[in-house]
């Protein structure tokens, strides 16, 4: 598509730059599975709470861990490919929008790891055993401990609820420029 | 701007709007599927056992004994009012759901990206998922008034998101072939 004539400075032709396949591949990986344990959570968490007779949430919970422990590895590949091609730009005066867009994403990588940092902590604390994706066991480095439990709990319940307030703030930010026609959300769908 | 970009610009904005859906709806058939594999006929709630609530969970969970105690009525709400056929449907409709919301993302995807782009693929995404939001509605309507209450409109609102999107796609695909001609 022919670039808007706003997108005439050289701070923006920078931003509207394609991403590399495997960052654009990595985002969109990222959004369904986040979405999804979004909404699996809030069902499988009406459950009835697990006991011998009652184990309607092992699946979901499993589910729920491999996904998180998978969107954990894959963030922080995000991280790190995403420092090695921004290296080169940093060094570039950048805009007050730039600079924000750029805590913006920074927030979200953090909460990310955060969420799924604390999630699995506070699993280890509870005493259920984590194999992950039904066939690596993952040993346990640490004792039952409830009240460690309830505080990553706590952590990864708080994380997760600021992720969502960020991700929304993300989503309302891509519709903005995509109404706008500003040519900046072409780079999450004409990757290089 | 001509009014081919204008045209072209309308299939990006599109796009950018369908993946948005298309993201949360695949989350939501994922929800609906894996709700269906774990709430199966025969468990525990269906075989009327009394709900266990240990003081240390409901502690760590911020739950009252009541509360938890109708987690187990919950499920047997789903249990209770599905009728025989209705479990083996909705896997089968979520699954194609999820199928479908894919392939929903792909031609999003392609709205978004594609220079001058018909919108062919998108035209028959939406009317698929337009298709299995009718088949889910009228699978809804057909149990009792517990489960109608739970899924009649999520359904409903998905059928006009994507009637919305349908004919988005149809006007953006009219306005190029006009610019075209």
């Amino acid at each position: 598509m022919q670039k808007n004539s706003r997108n005439s400075s050289a701070d923006q032709e920078d931003e509207t730059q394609a991403m590399p396949r495997i960052i654009v591949l990595m985002h969109w990986l990222l959004a369904t599975t986040v979405f999804f344990l979004f909404a699996s959570s809030w069902w499988m968490l009406s459950l009835p709470l697990p006991s011998e007779d009652f184990t309607y949430r092992e699946l979901p919970f499993q589910l729920h861990k491999n996904i998180g422990i998978s969107l954990f590895l894959i963030a922080v590949l995000m991280v790190s490919v995403r420092m090695v091609t921004t290296l080169g730009q940093a060094s570039v005066a950048q805009s007050w929008m730039q600079r924000l867009v750029f805590l913006e994403h920074l927030l979200i990588y953090f909460l990310l790891l955060v969420c799924c940092l604390s999630g699995y902590i506070s699993s280890s604390y509870s005493g259920w055993q984590t194999t992950l994706w039904w066939l690596i066991e993952i040993p346990a480095w640490t004792a039952e401990n409830d009240e460690l439990n309830i505080v990553f709990s706590d952590i990864h319940m708080w994380t997760c609820w600021a992720l969502l307030v960020v991700l929304i703030l993300h989503i309302a930010a891509a519709l903005y420029h995509a109404f706008n026609n500003d040519g900046m959300i072409e780079k999450m769908f004409r990757p290089n | 701007m001509s009014s081919t970009g204008t045209a072209k610009n309308n299939f990006a904005w599109l796009g950018v709007v369908a993946v948005l859906f298309g993201v949360l709806l695949l989350a939501s058939h994922s929800t609906e599927l894996l709700k269906q594999i774990v709430l199966s006929p025969g468990s525990s709630a269906d075989m009327n056992i009394a709900a266990q609530c240990r003081e240390d969970e409901l502690e760590e969970e911020q739950l009252s004994l009541q509360e938890c105690q109708l987690m187990v009525s919950n499920v047997q709400i789903v249990l209770a009012s599905s009728p025989e056929w209705f479990r083996s449907f909705q896997i089968s409709l979520s699954s194609i759901g999820i199928a479908a919301a894919l392939f929903s993302l792909v031609a999003a995807y392609s709205l978004a990206s594609t220079v001058g782009g018909k919108g062919s693929m998108a035209l028959l995404s939406f009317g698929m998922l337009l298709l299995l939001d009718v088949a889910g509605f009228i699978a809804a309507v057909n149990t009792g008034p517990l489960l109608r209450a739970q899924y009649l409109w999520p359904l409903l609102l998905w059928f006009f998101i994507h009637l919305c999107m349908l004919i988005a796609v149809i006007i953006a695909k009219n306005n190029t072939n006009a610019a075209e001609v």
